[in-house]
């Protein structure tokens, strides 16, 4: 989903010969440059991590992107659209803190701020935005947070946590990764696909409930130990042993499994 | 001695507290000044009024005769009150007498009844125990039906229906929503176009799912899915109003 629309910001104006030659080249070295650089700026740090370090990083308008690597220590890059947005980060004992709301509070006008964070595989990744999509990837840690106010799409990949929880307005939220044993996860969404690629040899709680569409799609993962209540707007119940407690909650979206 | 000197010193003046030289500076003063010797005046009045006021409240006329006229009073409501009290104490023998009289069961009669009763009792317990502490959902945390126990008290108009429950729930989510629209309605226009388009058409979405689940629970106040959502609804739009009015 596309939270974003761009507008020109060029006015319409009359010019003589050479001002048209002027501004045509202007415009031919511009179009070989990428405007975002041109209107970015961009941000940089680097911390030494310990294994189990965790990220907590509230943004208010953009995208963040955290990728875990094999590496003990925290990269944050941020792009930072004009006007640009103050930045930062602490770092505190086994924690680095960025809170872009709380640091540009009071502030008229804030661009957006897009970050890309690369962490420790085993971090515990805690991210929040206001309008923008989230992406966590390879992260092996025991948490994995990723809250959108309102619009954007959550995409989680390759993830193994113990408690993973993903919300939503509007957008689509994408979970690919395993269910722990004795683990929780949760994801609410109010319009958009939820989607969940799962191992089948998984066993857990599900609660899901589409009270809307009634588009629940268990595929593979339907089993006699699940039911279907409330006229096929919920569906409970035991896959496996079900040591593990999944939640998925659309109120006016679809909600499927995929076998991983 | 000036006229701040004077009003330190007034009260000290008056009480008879002030030593011979200091007293007579006071004096002095006030014989020259019209206006600290009105302030003296007046003093004095309000001084004189209380003690004569004091006096009089001090010892009542004829304090031996109020103290009868006290212990009358006292008497004369305390006795009927003991006399109940005997009365009430000798209830109880006659329903004793009534019940040898009247009550005399064999006794596999009375084991009978004992056991009867324990029977009911354990039933009764039983069911309000698993009604009562009936848990939430333990994967969605979600409430679930209304035990027995809400039901009658409902009933009897002691406790809360379904319904009413549910509008109070709403009424309180509603007041809360109300203050961070008021806060946002105050940030809003400090916004750039785009963020304000993002917030109405998300603010749009979550008032869509409330309609829907407003509707449906008022053709079915029991329905547990459509109050769960409507709950859920309401909370999204109250974080959605609180989050935004930080910006």
């Amino acid at each position: 989903m596309n939270w974003k629309s761009k507008k020109s910001v060029f006015p319409a104006k009359s010019f003589g010969l050479t001002s048209i030659l002027l501004t045509g080249m202007i415009a031919a070295i511009l179009s070989f440059t990428a405007p975002e650089v041109l209107a970015q700026k961009k941000f940089s740090k680097t911390y030494p991590a310990t294994k189990n370090i965790r990220l907590q990083l509230t943004n208010r308008t953009g995208t963040i992107t955290v990728q875990g690597w094999n590496r003990n220590e925290v990269e944050i890059i941020a792009y930072l659209e004009r006007p640009a947005a103050n930045i930062s980060p602490q770092n505190l004992s086994g924690k680095i803190v960025i809170d872009v709301v709380r640091d540009n509070q009071g502030r008229n006008e804030v661009g957006d701020a897009n970050f890309t964070v690369n962490v420790p595989y085993s971090s515990d990744v805690d991210i929040e935005t206001r309008i923008g999509n989230l992406s966590v990837t390879n992260i092996q840690g025991g948490i994995v947070l990723a809250h959108i106010t309102s619009e954007g799409d959550v995409t989680l990949t390759n993830i193994s946590a113990s408690y993973v929880s993903a919300k939503n307005l509007i957008g689509d939220i994408f979970y690919d990764g395993v269910i722990k044993p004795e683990g929780t996860y949760r994801f609410v969404s109010t319009r958009g696909s939820i989607n969940l690629r799962i191992p089948l040899e998984s066993s857990f709680r599900l609660s899901a409930t589409a009270a809307s569409t009634r588009n629940i799609a268990l595929g593979s993962f339907f089993s006699a130990g699940l039911q279907v209540v409330g006229t096929g707007r919920r569906v409970i119940g035991k896959v496996g042993n079900g040591s593990a407690s999944i939640t998925v909650t659309n109120q006016r979206g679809t909600i499927s499994f995929i076998r991983r | 001695m000036d006229c701040g000197n004077f009003q330190i010193l007034i009260s000290a003046f008056l009480d008879g507290e002030l030593d011979a030289v200091t007293r007579e500076q006071v004096s002095l003063h006030m014989g020259g000044c019209e206006e600290c010797h009105g302030v003296y005046e007046d003093l004095n009045a309000i001084v004189g009024f209380c003690d004569e006021s004091f006096s009089e409240e001090a010892l009542p006329p004829n304090s031996q005769a109020l103290w009868c006229r006290i212990n009358n009073i006292i008497e004369t409501e305390v006795a009927p009150e003991l006399e109940e009290e005997r009365a009430a104490e000798a209830v109880p023998g006659r329903i004793a007498a009534m019940w040898h009289s009247s009550f005399k069961l064999s006794p596999m009669q009375l084991v009978s009844a004992v056991v009867g009763v324990a029977l009911i009792s354990s039933l009764l317990t039983v069911v309000a125990f698993k009604n009562f502490v009936a848990e939430p959902d333990p994967v969605t945390g979600a409430e679930g039906q209304p035990s027995v126990f809400d039901k009658v008290m409902a009933d009897l108009g002691l406790g809360e229906s379904p319904r009413q429950r549910n509008e109070r729930r709403i009424r309180e989510q509603e007041t809360a929503i109300g203050y961070w629209k008021t806060r946002v309605d105050l940030r809003r226009s400090q916004w750039n176009a785009e963020t304000r388009d993002v917030f109405d058409r998300n603010l749009i979405e979550i008032d869509k799912a409330v309609n829907e689940y407003t509707n449906l629970l008022r053709a079915n106040p029991q329905d547990t899915i459509s109050n769960e959502m409507l709950d859920s609804a309401l909370k999204e739009k109250m974080e959605l109003l609180r989050e935004f009015s930080e910006l």
